[in-house]
């Protein structure tokens, strides 16, 4: 069942490199003299075209070789990358990705187009300077230069042949940069009997006489860097100016082989490390000219994983029972932790402690695992926002931050939808077209901020432009047409904005700068409570609008507090929780008004022995648990405050779909169920409740 | 409430859990149940609607658990040694849920073949029909097999 489909694995590799290849082509499109991301643009087209010939997507390997050759001019820094061409070559990679998916729904013409485009654009000549530059380099190096050049010392992994690399092949390639010396290091070959005919055993030691930047010779292995060790140091000196015979370099040059034992000089006899010496002597003899070609062939198999660290692809669906196992655990061991306790019996209070320990750690490791940086569905939005401001021609300059942030990854699926409509919004609606930005004193470019960073329990995940802000007069105005509020009431601008998210609120009538803005609002905040996390808008006029979205590191477990009400005990999310307090007499004996004096702030408290219907008399000593929902921060009063509870979350089923004030349930220690509070909902409740007991009090 | 009925005639026999509740007995269909388990202690939920009132742990799942007495407006009676909880799974609105059924009795596992199957009256029952598949004889005595998905809808 290990065995996934080849094809499917490209698939998913490409989907990766698209994503690089973007990534980098919108990056040129803000900087685009930085040669690192063309040169990363290329590296994942090479991937794509290799890979792709590899598993019989011939007409993608064939168009990506298209899209290469044309962007070729820009790699080698003769033609400068415009938005026109960034946009052509987006067209295309979005042409690849789909001749990958669904080749059925492509079409030769589409793809014919796109080429024509890019070849239309590359070739309009354009001299460019660096293109003299290299072509400044005379063949011959020069003798009185300082850095003449480099020394190499290469040395592949002995598997290297099996990839279907070929070092000579890079030699070549490394002549081609200049003349070469290239010294063949045989110490590593192995006695005959030992030597496998499949390896690669002989390292280089090549003298590079050409003064390229260290760039041009990375360039050539960059295939198969991870697969080599490659010593690069610059040449003080020119021992020999001009090229000669080999044999005559191996007499002058101290080599490192001279202290060859006697059977590796017989090994070198054997053809593979003969061929080498061969083709080393007539690269050295034969004269280099600086061609425009200085990168290799990609080879298929060469390795894709550019980050050095030891990655392994598992499916989703595993992480997700592990994490289940994982909660069963947790429950399991608390049911062990009771045991022990109420016992008197050492030793299983000892193994329990470390059971504890361990299911914590085990917790911790296995939601790490499920983390994902952010950062990959940032990567996304750039595109959206370069369409985007390119349909509205608002310019529009993007910036992100905190791309490391980890997130779920469940969590980070659900994030994609919400945070297109913030950002459509912000570039729609937020930003200002060019001439009122003009008038009112502001750059021409607008400015979106999208950015993640941790908060405690908590991720932010912000959207913020600099746009025109909300017109609260307006919201108003609209949501006193649609009957949502009585004419005079009064209210805060932040319960105004509230409207916003109220479903249909916003239609497209309304003929203003924030026209559409609360489009989809409501959808947004919904998605958002369903992963627990709360929204908060902030807007200042004039200045710009920011959507903060507060999100729980994880959808599967939280830390909780266990209270008692009545009988029943229940979870409030700790995230939720700001103090808690007890219910002085004083308090308890204000019936008309609920509210509590915390140090010198008014905070309204509810009982949850009447919300949660519990039997029974209360406890004496009642405890109020200060919670914080949004701006509101409300007293829940309870009988008794049990403690920290590592809350493995389960979702109550389709027939409690209606009782909205708990989100969930979990599993105590002692195999009871209990239900996990939804603070935000409880206040809501309570203050529908309110409402409704003075309307009936009015009429 | 006939399509049920029409069913079980083409396919012959039935495989029931015949339960007690109150006085009455109840054959629900084997294909459903999952496991019958002992009372386990229950968590009340506040404004759940009457007949799920609370909800339980079956081997680390929350699943409701629901009161058919209530449904079919019979007193309820405390656990007894004779009491169990017949886990079912039905389909609600397409996907599959767990509920647990309070039972004062668990009887036996058996069949009911076509031809015990009784026509519904019209008359004489205190029940909603809806909630009625059909009702069967079943060793001299009339047995209710309840349509579950609408008691629980």
């Amino acid at each position: 069942m290990n065995a996934m489909d080849p094809t499917e694995v490209f698939r998913q590799e490409a989907n990766e490199l698209f994503e690089v290849l973007e990534g980098a082509l919108l990056d040129l499109g803000q900087r685009p003299d930085d040669r690192e991301l063309v040169d990363s643009a290329f590296r994942a087209l090479h991937t794509i075209k290799g890979s792709g010939a590899m598993f019989g997507f011939d007409k993608v390997a064939s168009f990506t070789h298209e899209f290469e050759t044309a962007f070729d001019r820009v790699r080698k820094g003769e033609i400068k990358p415009t938005q026109e061409l960034i946009s052509v070559a987006l067209a295309a990679k979005d042409y690849i990705r789909a001749l990958i998916e669904d080749p059925q729904s492509t079409d030769d013409i589409i793809g014919e187009a796109i080429l024509d485009d890019l070849r239309r654009f590359v070739s309009s000549d354009q001299p460019a300077a660096p293109l003299e530059a290299i072509a400044e380099v005379p063949p011959p190096a020069p003798a009185d230069s300082k850095q003449a050049g480099w020394h190499l010392y290469l040395e592949f992994e002995s598997h290297i042949l099996r990839n279907g690399s070929n070092p000579l092949d890079l030699l070549e390639d490394l002549c081609k940069l200049g003349p070469c010396f290239v010294v063949p290091v045989t110490d590593g070959i192995p006695f005959l009997d030992e030597m496998e005919p499949e390896d690669c055993y002989l390292k280089w030691d090549v003298k590079l006489h050409a003064a390229c930047g260290k760039d041009a010779i990375d360039d050539v292995f960059m295939f198969v860097s991870d697969e080599m060790k490659l010593t690069l140091s610059p040449l003080e000196q020119v021992e020999a100016p001009a090229p000669m015979p080999l044999f005559q370099l191996l007499d002058e040059e101290p080599a490192p082989e001279t202290e060859i034992p006697a059977p590796v000089l017989e090994a070198v006899a054997a053809p593979v490390a003969a061929q080498p010496v061969a083709k080393a002597e007539s690269k050295s003899e034969s004269k280099p000219e600086p061609k425009h070609e200085a990168k290799p062939e990609p080879k298929p198999e060469a390795k894709r994983d550019e980050r050095g660290i030891a990655t392994v692809r598992v499916q989703a669906e595993r992480l997700d029972e592990l994490m289940d196992r994982v909660g069963e655990l947790v429950i399991a061991q608390a049911r062990l932790s009771q045991l022990a306790a109420s016992g008197s019996d050492l030793s299983i209070k000892i193994i329990a402690e470390e059971i504890e320990r361990l299911a914590s750690s085990l917790r911790d490791t296995t939601m790490g695992a499920r983390m994902v940086p952010i950062g990959s569905l940032f990567g996304r939005f750039r595109r959206l926002v370069h369409d985007l401001s390119r349909d509205l021609s608002k310019p529009v300059e993007f910036v992100t931050s905190g791309e490391d942030t980890e997130l779920d990854k469940t969590m980070i699926e659900c994030l994609a939808d919400p945070l297109v409509h913030l950002i459509r919004n912000a570039i729609d609606h937020g930003i200002e077209d060019t001439a009122t930005r003009a008038a009112n004193g502001k750059t021409e470019q607008g400015r979106i901020e999208l950015a993640a960073v941790h908060s405690g329990a908590q991720v932010l995940v912000t959207v913020k432009d600099n746009g025109g802000g909300l017109n609260t007069a307006r919201i108003r105005a609209k949501a006193e047409e649609q009957g949502l509020i009585a004419a005079g009431a009064v209210l805060s601008d932040h319960e105004i904005h509230q409207f916003l998210f109220h479903p249909g609120f916003s239609t497209a009538q309304t003929i203003s700068a924030l026209s559409g803005r609360g489009v989809g609002m409501d959808v947004v905040k919904r998605t958002i409570e369903n992963m627990r996390g709360s929204i908060d808008l902030t807007t200042r006029p004039g200045q710009g609008t920011t959507v903060t979205l507060r999100l729980p590191l994880t959808l599967a477990i939280i830390e909780g507090l266990l209270i008692r009400v009545g009988e029943g005990r229940y979870i409030i999310p700790l995230s939720a929780v700001e103090e808690c307090v007890e219910l002085t007499a004083e308090d308890e004996r204000s019936r008309g008004r609920n509210f509590l004096n915390v140090r010198g702030n008014l905070v309204p408290f509810l009982r949850l022995r009447q919300l949660l219907t519990a039997s029974g008399s209360p406890d004496k000593h009642q405890k109020t648990i200060i919670i914080s929902t949004g701006e509101t921060r409300v007293g829940l009063v309870a009988d008794q405050i049990i403690g920290n509870h590592q809350t493995v979350i389960k979702s109550l089923s389709k027939l409690h779909s209606d009782v909205t004030i708990f989100s969930g349930a979990t599993i105590l220690g002692d195999g009871t169920a209990a239900l996990i509070l939804d603070v935000a909902q409880l206040v809501t409740l309570a203050q529908s409740k309110v409402e409704k007991q003075h309307i009936s009090e009015a009429a | 409430m006939n399509e049920g009925l029409a069913g079980e005639q083409q396919t012959g026999a039935m495989q029931v859990v015949m339960i007690g509740l109150g006085e009455e007995k109840f054959a629900l269909d084997a294909g459903l149940v999952r496991e019958i388990i002992d009372p386990v202690p229950v968590t009340k939920v506040a404004g759940a609607r009457a007949f799920v009132p609370s909800v339980i742990n079956v081997r680390g799942n929350v699943i409701p658990l629901a009161d058919l007495r209530i449904r079919f407006g019979m007193p309820q009676l405390d656990n007894s040694e004779d009491t169990r909880i017949v886990v079912i799974e039905l389909q609600l609105d397409g996907e599959p849920v767990l509920v647990g059924v309070t039972a004062d009795k668990v009887y036996e596992v058996t069949e009911i073949s076509q031809t015990d199957v009784q026509q519904t009256p019209r008359v004489g029952m205190h029940w909603k029909p809806e909630f009625i598949r059909f009702i069967a004889k079943w060793r001299e005595e009339f047995v209710i097999v309840p349509n579950m998905e609408r008691i629980l809808n």
